[in-house]
């Protein structure tokens, strides 16, 4: 069963009692555990142990939370090739799990397991010691059966660090307040361009889904969300430049794998990251390290079409209460995704969130392919992090009535 | 053969001396034991976040207002990525996009007497990287990296390229050093390297407004060295256009023994991305009005303030204002009754010289602001001649007592008493005749040997005003 752990903590202990006592947690291998391995799934970190703790680790075990041990992962965290989280969820070895999403990793890994997941706001929680990849779009997520479990974790995690200086100033939010709980009438918008690029049996789930979410006292109607496809170009342009600077780090000379018999300094670096470094991981890098030194115009363009998707889907929250996505698409498997290209189509329903800085919750049982749940996700305005969550309960109690 | 003029511009580094790095809490202090000073952040661990520090915008600042620089509301991190050991994490945090502040100027003298204005294009912040060590383990060379000064902060200054000589390059270093100094943010020492200097220099034919292809000079370890080496490469490249060489972009190394520039390396230049974990840095007016009215007054004002208040010239007050412990110095002696052109010039011709004899500064020395006035006040008074205070004023640094006590343990207490100098003055006619026929054969030199005479016999403490005219009137009378 441990296969899917990449560390297990043979004596698992919290530092302290609270909100999360009794509850038992794993973490992905990109989160730092002090002495513990943090290899992030990579060659690059060989050998490399944790100095620290994480702000998220320090802040669960002061709160009675246990980590259980850290769960295989992708290379750097960038996809889900290879990841554990979705077994360790659906074999009920931890109550929650906390990993990173680049793009959407933690909610696909909820969906694939069919319980709730949760990104916040951008800025919530503190990300020092998060072995990240992409800054100005990840973010922890955090997966469970129980949405109050989801809750209580996050006002568990959330709050001003001053190690992380991106931060919002804003206080953090109160993940625990009832007010979010009954709704009253909830206004849910479907972007019309997201519902276009999808296949026609894909569109019936979703209605159907949608019809679900109706039930529940949502009230759905059609929004128009322009320019829908560009975020996935937008982010694969600017988050593969930021990783590839996030993973210059990874040369060899203080940590990590270092080549052997290397002629000097330039050919250790090359050998070193040539060997460290798997296709994937390798590719968007590579990408990355195109738009930086030969094409940065299209970077920056990438920013401006950012902003401008953002203020788009700002604008849209400030009509409706949430904005509602699948979490996956039928025709594209984020596990089996082996080129940049394979991730980014698995991932790119989930991404704008990413590419926003947006609180979104993914919600299981509701958009259904037979037995295979797509998850469903509920986008919710910027600091609204408390009132999805409130949702989330509403919709678990829903959901079990409607069973 | 054609008449050419330089072009430089110059990129000057300037190490702040906050006392920590610039997005960490180490201490600021590369020069202890290798790889002390580290943390995971300047290390680059994983999981790391950069923590930009306010003490280095805050010294950053009063430089760049130091300088005349208009500070921007907002300026932002960019990373310069480039690979290299020296490098932890493959980027230099820089301000590449929006930097501190834009269009600065310092007012220099030009070769020809008169001021000239040189121009700062812009003064960004930016990191230091680690410092490289190349030793030899047995045959075998190996590279060390000491990351004590990864991190430290430090601010470029970019100057236009407005300077035309190396007069231009020498007197704008200089300035700039002076007024950084005085803004508290830095000690700017080309010797130790807390400030280093590359100049961009090309030439064109005079009085034609071309921008050729510059070069890059680098390594110049003091100031006289940056007119040496801009002075070389002007005449480098002067010869090489007469003998009809194409000038390429690149960088060249100061050879301070051999007194020539080498070619080092192309000149690279990598991208630069705005980096997404430094949140951009904007300025409120409340907090820029505070760091102006902190700022000291500059040497420029206190030069012309001294001037008015004091009478003194415009050498003097220079020589004063140029160091700005010398001019807080000077402006505490002036608080007693002492004449301003003697304090000046005990200042800076008796005590500055002793002070660097000894490897003292005037902060830490045992001559207080009230001690030196004290001793002043004695010659100025007559009571101690010149000769006699410049023994006392040495002596001052060994000891605490009162000035006044040492004058009277010392015996140097000058004697104005006519009479007394009278049987002195009597005695040295009577034992040097030759000199007094000299003088009354009108050899001008008798009287100062005479005189000289008289001082001695009286232990250098007459004084030799009234010995003068006590023996002018007894020559008369012979």
């Amino acid at each position: 069963m441990s296969n899917h752990f990449f560390y297990l903590d043979s004596s698992p202990r919290a530092t302290g009692e609270g909100a999360l006592t009794g509850t038992r947690i794993a973490v992905q291998s990109n989160i730092s555990v002090r002495d513990w391995s943090t290899t992030a799934g990579s060659l690059a970190l060989e050998n490399y142990t944790a100095l620290e703790d994480a702000t998220v680790v320090e802040r669960i075990r002061s709160q009675g939370g246990v980590i259980v041990g850290s769960i295989r992962t992708s290379e750097l965290g960038f996809g889900l090739r290879d990841d554990g989280g979705e077994a360790v969820l659906r074999e009920d070895q931890t109550d929650a799990l906390i990993s990173t999403d680049f793009l959407g990793e933690s909610r696909i890994t909820a969906a694939d397991a069919g319980v709730f997941g949760f990104k916040p706001t951008y800025g919530v929680v503190s990300r020092f010691g998060l072995i990240g990849l992409i800054p100005s779009m990840e973010s922890y997520g955090v997966a469970s059966a129980s949405p109050r479990t989801i809750a209580a974790l996050m006002d568990g995690i959330s709050g001003p660090d001053k190690r992380d200086f991106s931060m919002s100033d804003r206080s953090k939010p109160d993940f625990l307040l009832k007010e979010g709980k009954t709704p009253g009438v909830v206004k849910a918008g479907v972007p019309a361009e997201a519902m276009a690029i999808l296949t026609d049996e894909e569109r019936q789930v979703y209605r159907e889904g949608l019809n679900k979410l109706s039930a529940c006292g949502v009230a759905v109607s059609e929004v128009s969300l322009p320019e829908f496809e560009l975020f996935s170009l937008v982010h694969n342009v600017v988050g593969s430049v930021e990783a590839s600077s996030s993973a210059g780090k990874y040369d060899g000379v203080r940590y990590g794998h270092r080549a052997q018999g290397t002629k000097n300094w330039n050919d250790m670096y090359l050998k070193s990251r040539g060997e460290a470094f798997g296709t994937l991981v390798k590719s968007y890098l590579f990408q990355g390290a195109y738009f930086q030194f030969e094409n940065y115009e299209i970077f920056e363009k990438a920013g401006r079409i950012r902003a401008r998707l953002v203020k788009g889907m700002n604008d849209l929250l400030d009509k409706v209460d949430v904005l509602v996505l699948p979490s996956k698409r039928m025709p594209f498997e984020a596990r089996r995704a082996e080129t940049v290209a394979d991730v980014y189509n698995a991932f790119s329903l989930t991404l704008p969130a990413n590419v926003a800085g947006l609180p979104v919750l993914q919600v299981p049982g509701f958009i259904m392919n037979g037995t295979q749940d797509l998850g469903m996700q509920l986008i919710g305005p910027a600091f609204g992090d408390a009132g999805l969550l409130g949702l989330a309960d509403h919709l678990s109690q829903c959901k079990g009535a409607n069973e | 053969m054609m008449d050419y003029e330089a072009v430089i511009g110059l990129e000057i580094h300037v190490e702040l001396n906050c006392p920590t790095k610039m997005f960490c809490d180490c201490p600021n202090r590369p020069g202890d034991e290798p790889n002390k000073n580290t943390c995971p952040i300047c290390l680059w661990l994983p999981g790391a976040i950069p923590q930009f520090g306010y003490e280095a915008l805050e010294k950053a600042t009063l430089a760049c207002l130091a300088l005349n620089c208009e500070i921007q509301e907002k300026s932002a991190f960019d990373q310069k990525v480039y690979y290299y050991p020296d490098l932890p994490k493959g980027f230099q945090l820089s301000q590449a996009h929006y930097p501190l502040a834009r269009n600065g100027w310092l007012n220099i003298t030009g070769e020809d007497g008169q001021p000239r204005r040189l121009r700062i294009h812009h003064i960004h912040m930016e990191e230091d990287v680690a410092k490289l060590i190349h030793e030899m383990e047995g045959k075998t060379p190996v590279s060390l990296v000491d990351f004590n000064r990864a991190g430290a902060p430090l601010i470029e200054i970019v100057t236009e390229p407005d300077m035309r000589s190396p007069h231009d390059a020498m007197e704008f270093v200089r300035l700039l050093r002076t007024q950084i100094r005085y803004a508290g943010s830095s000690e700017c020492s080309l010797e130790s390297g807390t400030m280093r200097v590359d100049a961009n220099i090309s030439i064109r034919p005079k009085g034609t407004g071309q921008m050729n292809t510059k070069v890059e000079v680098k390594n110049m370890n003091s100031i006289r060295h940056v007119g040496d080496a801009v002075a070389y490469e002007i005449e480098r490249q002067k010869t090489c256009l007469a003998e009809g060489e194409e000038m390429t972009m690149h960088t060249r190394l100061w050879d301070p023994v051999k007194k020539v520039t080498t070619a080092m390396r192309g000149k690279f230049a990598g991208p630069c991305v705005p980096d997404p974990s430094v949140p951009p840095i904007v300025i409120s007016r409340e907090w820029l009005e505070d760091k102006i009215s902190s700022l000291p007054e500059m040497p420029a004002g206190k030069a012309e303030r001294f001037r008015e208040q004091f009478g003194l010239t415009e050498d003097e007050t220079s020589q004063l204002c140029t160091d700005k412990d010398t001019a807080d110095y000077f402006e505490q002696v002036m608080a007693f009754p002492v004449p301003a052109r003697t304090a000046t010039h005990w200042l800076t011709t008796q005590l500055m010289p002793l002070l660097r004899e000894r490897g003292e500064t005037l902060a830490v020395c045992g001559v207080t602001p009230s001690r030196f006035a004290d001793l002043l006040g004695f010659l100025d008074r007559n009571e101690v001649n010149a000769n006699s205070a410049k023994e006392i004023l040495a002596r001052l640094f060994e000891t605490d007592l009162p000035v006044k006590a040492v004058v009277d343990q010392g015996g140097f207490g000058q004697v104005s008493d006519a009479s007394e100098l009278e049987g002195i003055v009597a005695r040295i006619l009577e034992g040097n005749a030759p000199a007094v026929a000299d003088y009354h054969n009108g050899v001008s030199k008798a009287l100062g040997f005479l005189i000289g005479q008289a001082m001695q016999a009286s232990g250098g403490k007459a004084n030799p005003k009234i010995v003068r005219e006590l023996l002018l009137k007894r020559l008369s009378a012979i």
